[in-house]
């Protein structure tokens, strides 16, 4: 669920560059056995990660007993699915979804405009900060949020009340808005990631044109620029959307004290909160919410097709830039605004969580770094840590090798079975986090004993592989479309060796994709919850479920300082993304 | 229809002056070009007069109104110019059809959809368009969305039309085709026009007087024979193909007209030329003959009747199909001659023009 929100917005980039329909043969295409044994090897390893947790959903949903027991076939599951509460809570996914994508995109838009388009100062700053909120993890801020605007003790309350010295608090997060704005933190930066391009590398000839045709500013905004930028808006709402329904941690700590159910947190509650476990019920919610998503991909596809507008002519040029006077400052405070609102509050009041004895009473005498001294004490914390860690390097590492060989498959050869390792490939793109969870842990209960995967670490990194994959192949397969067939011809034709080729040239040419794509898996390791929370068990526990087990038994105050060092971690990532690799790679 | 006066008109970018102190006075019905290499100025002075970038110095009237003052800190924005503009990507709306995007600057307008009709038709015929109205406008060749970019930017009858390089996305044959379409179709409504252009032929082929700049200023303005046959200065005749300069010292001077003088020199070339300026006797020029005014004859020969003759060898010879490029070493100095293909050559020749051709330059 986490990882898939950024292969999205790679697949729409992708678009843009162009189609390699003309593969030429690939150069394997001599090595016969090589080149069976190799498209074999893939097709097994991605279809252990994608069509076989998939089709234990499938089993699972027609099955009546939990994995490895003997039972029945029957529609039980889907039966539930279609009771009033269950079609309830589908409607109410659906609306909050559509509550958070609408202002997220009006927000995502303004943001844009502003820094693509107008001479507000300090841009590439402001750039940078606005879309930090979408590297965070949003456990992280979700549990700020709960501190933020906790009806009782919630800072902002607090504030409030000895500003006004009333008594009512104003703010409540465990709500529908709680939840529709805790999406919106991840979703704005997400939209704004996924439009701005189109609205830099619009051709500014297409709005004077208009001008010089007597039509105002406003109007050729709203006749021209957002006309030409349909498509795209169009493209960026309905996976915003997708996203909304996939989202776990704001109706997961906002939703669920509240008595707000989604289909994510049904699923989580029926495996996790009902005893027995209601495991059937839970395969064919996930299994109606995959075809739910595909169908939604479906009709964005058709939306789509052919409504892309080439508004980029082949001459260099920078986008009409407008000036905006004293106004400028006001659209920098606007952007300074949502930065201190969607960061600034948040990693505050986990600082501020952390120093303080009881969270929620910050008084002077209160302060204390015992808290500190607790989390570098904890074994769990450090064991979470160190999973992380090594999940986040190996998984990264691993997912980015496979999503490279897919790619090149896919990209620049003709094989036979190139299409199918695409499509295979591409599975995990609609399986949202906590689905994928509950396909893989019926896959691994199912596998014989000799195969040990369930409850151990591997479950995870198998997991997260599965999860990251579509976002690795869209990187690499854009980083190999660029990639001229010259360059690979060349070499060949100098002598080298097809291994000689594949390091010197491709390998190296397409590495800083591969950078870039390998911090993004890593952020999306870091950051997933919904799998993790269903496949992890005592000693596998990543950051992200120590987290939610440390906020489960009320201990704020550790939560602070756990979610301060994935702070430190993130910016250090992004610093790194931003300063060694992106000089590159614009696209991301 | 209109009159476009340029006054002291200068763009700076920080330090950098794009444009600086460009006087140009554009009459009614005339079509004037802006012709530099990229880079001159040429665009921004356009752009400046759209009202599409405002100028940093000085002041631009379109009719009896003045659209910028620099110092009254006055400036119109290009929607209230009423001018019609044609880019060099043609900027043709893709989300919307070729009726509506020339109907474009009338709804603006709030023209009457009884009139609107008409009126767009009227402009797509002019373009002879009229059958792709409903087309959308991705399915359109570079020649039909130039086109559409011209009816949409007359459909309203502005004062003035403004032309950014609108040919140079066009493949050879077509654009000369379309630019002489637009030039009769200039003619025949009369509309004032100020065109952009780095190409010297289109220049010369489609324009009433031509706007020479160079790093941001004028260098000359006046009609295409002029500036080809009686340039200025070295840089507005090297800016037209490659004349041969060859460097003299002036003998002698006298006025012929208004206009022109009559200097005798002496030095790579002697003999007697003319010149648009009075030149001091004993300063040095450059004479400057075009490679298509000289003749060859194969042999050494000395004067011959009135013709001043040079001798030289020949360096370098190439077929260009109806003519023949040749380059001569003839004392030191290289003098390129264009001559018929069909000429005789030898390595040893004899290099002839007329005096008539040959114009004095102060370098």
């Amino acid at each position: 669920m986490t990882v898939s929100a950024d292969d999205r917005m790679v697949s729409v980039g992708r678009t843009r560059s162009a189609p390699g329909g003309f593969a030429r043969p690939g150069l394997l295409q001599r090595l016969s056995a090589g080149r069976v044994a190799g498209l074999a090897l893939i097709i097994v390893v991605l279809a252990f990660l994608t069509v076989y947790p998939l089709s234990m959903l499938l089993y699972g949903s027609l099955h009546s007993t939990p994995p490895g027991m003997a039972g029945t076939f029957n529609l039980n599951g889907y039966q539930d699915v279609l009771t009033r509460q269950s079609l309830l809570t589908l409607l109410n996914t659906v609306g909050i979804s559509l509550a958070k994508t609408i202002p997220s995109l009006v927000l995502a838009v303004s943001l844009a405009w502003i820094l693509a388009r107008t001479d507000t100062p300090f841009r590439g700053a402001l750039e940078v900060l606005i879309t930090l909120p979408f590297f965070i993890p949003p456990i992280l801020t979700a549990m700020a949020w709960g501190m933020l605007g906790n009806p009782q003790v919630g800072l902002l309350n607090q504030l409030y009340q000895w500003v006004t010295g009333s008594s009512s608090a104003p703010i409540n997060v465990y709500s529908y808005g709680g939840v529709v704005w805790h999406m919106m933190q991840y979703s704005v930066p997400f939209l704004f990631l996924l439009i701005v391009d189109a609205f830099r590398a619009m051709d500014p000839s297409l709005e004077e044109a208009a001008r010089m045709c007597g039509a105002s500013r406003w109007r050729t905004f709203w006749t021209v620029t957002l006309q030409l930028m349909l498509p795209a808006l169009t493209g960026a709402a309905i996976l915003s959307f997708i996203r909304g329904i996939e989202n776990f941690e704001s109706p997961l700590f906002f939703g669920s004290p509240a008595g707000i159910r989604v289909i994510t947190t049904d699923i989580y509650d029926a495996i996790n909160q009902s005893s027995p476990p209601r495991y059937q019920y839970a395969t064919s919610v996930g299994f109606v919410i995959m075809v739910l998503l595909f169908l939604i991909v479906l009709l964005q596809w058709k939306l789509l097709k052919g409504r892309s507008f080439t508004t980029i002519s082949g001459k260099g040029y920078s986008p009409g830039i407008i000036k905006l006077g004293a106004w400028r400052w006001v659209t920098f405070a606007f952007c300074i605004l949502f930065f201190v609102v969607t960061v600034v509050l948040p990693v505050g009041q986990l600082l501020i969580g952390s120093f303080f004895k009881f969270f929620g009473f910050y008084e002077w005498d209160m302060l204390t770094l015992e808290h500190y001294q607790a989390v570098f004490g904890s074994s769990e914390f450090w064991r979470g840590f160190g999973n992380t860690m090594i999940l986040g390097l190996v998984g990264a590492t691993l997912t980015m090798l496979l999503g490279g060989a897919v790619a090149y498959v896919s990209v620049r050869t003709r094989w036979r079975g190139r299409l199918l390792i695409d499509a295979m490939a591409w599975l995990p793109w609609m399986m949202p986090g906590i689905v994928l969870g509950v396909g893989f842990l019926w896959g691994f209960a199912l596998l014989p004993h000799a195969i040990p995967i369930y409850g151990t670490i591997w479950a995870l990194l198998l997991a997260y592989i599965s999860l990251g994959t579509p976002l690795s192949v869209r990187v690499m397969s854009s980083a190999y479309s660029q990639l001229s067939y010259d360059l690979e011809e060349c070499s060949r034709v100098h002598g080298a060796s097809w291994l000689q080729t594949m390091w010197r040239i491709m390998i190296a040419l397409a590495w800083p994709s591969f950078a870039v794509g390998w911090v993004l898996v890593f952020f999306g390791i870091m950051r997933e919850l919904s799998a993790s929370v269903l496949l992890y068990s005592v000693g596998s526990e990543v950051l992200s479920v120590v987290l939610l087990k440390l906020w489960a038994n009320g201990n704020a105050e550790q939560v602070s300082v756990v979610g301060l060092i994935m702070m430190v971690l993130v910016v250090l990532f992004r610093w790194v993304q931003l300063g060694v690799i992106k000089k590159r790679i614009s696209t991301l | 229809m209109s009159n476009v006066v340029l006054e002291k008109v200068s763009r700076n970018f920080g330090d950098f002056a794009a444009v600086s102190g460009v006087d140009l006075r554009v009459s009614e019905g005339e079509f004037v070009t802006l012709l530099g290499p990229s880079g001159c100025g040429k665009t921004t002075t356009l752009r400046m007069v759209a009202g599409l970038e405002q100028n940093t110095g000085g002041r631009i009237s379109i009719g009896d109104r003045v659209v910028s003052d620099a110092d009254r800190g006055l400036f119109v924005p290009a929607e209230k110019r009423a001018l019609g503009m044609v880019f060099q990507s043609y900027a043709i709306w893709p989300h919307m059809t070729v009726f509506d995007n020339v109907a474009y600057p009338l709804r603006v307008r709030r023209t009457p959809r009884s009139e609107l009709q008409g009126r767009v038709l009227t402009a797509l015929r002019l373009v002879e368009m009229e059958s792709y109205a409903e087309r959308p406008a991705p399915a359109l060749s570079g020649g039909q969305q130039q086109r559409v970019a011209i009816a949409r930017a007359l459909v309203f009858e502005p004062a003035l039309l403004l032309l950014d390089e609108p040919l140079s996305n066009l493949d050879a044959r077509l654009r000369a085709q379309m630019g002489a379409e637009f030039r009769s179709l200039q003619k025949r409504l009369g509309i004032t026009s100020l065109y952009v252009t780095h190409d010297q032929e289109e220049a010369m082929a489609l324009s009433d007087r031509v706007v020479v700049m160079q790093a941001g200023r004028v260098l000359q303005i006046g009609a295409p024979e002029e500036i080809y046959q009686r340039p200025q200065s070295a840089a507005v005749a090297s800016f037209f193909g490659s004349p041969n300069l060859l460097p003299a010292t002036v003998v002698g001077c006298t006025r012929v007209d208004e206009r022109e003088f009559e200097v005798s020199v002496r030095g790579a070339w002697t003999g007697v030329c003319r010149a648009g300026a009075a030149l001091a006797a004993g300063s040095d020029v450059f004479v400057m003959v075009r490679p298509e005014n000289v003749s060859l004859a194969v042999g050494e020969s000395g004067l011959d009747n009135g013709r001043a003759v040079l001798s030289g060898r020949v360096v370098q010879s190439s077929f260009h199909g109806a003519r023949r490029a040749v380059t001569i070493e003839v004392n030191g100095n290289v003098v390129r001659a264009e001559i018929p293909a069909l000429a005789p050559i030898a390595e040893h020749v004899s290099v002839t023009f007329d005096e008539r051709a040959a114009w004095a330059l102060a370098p």
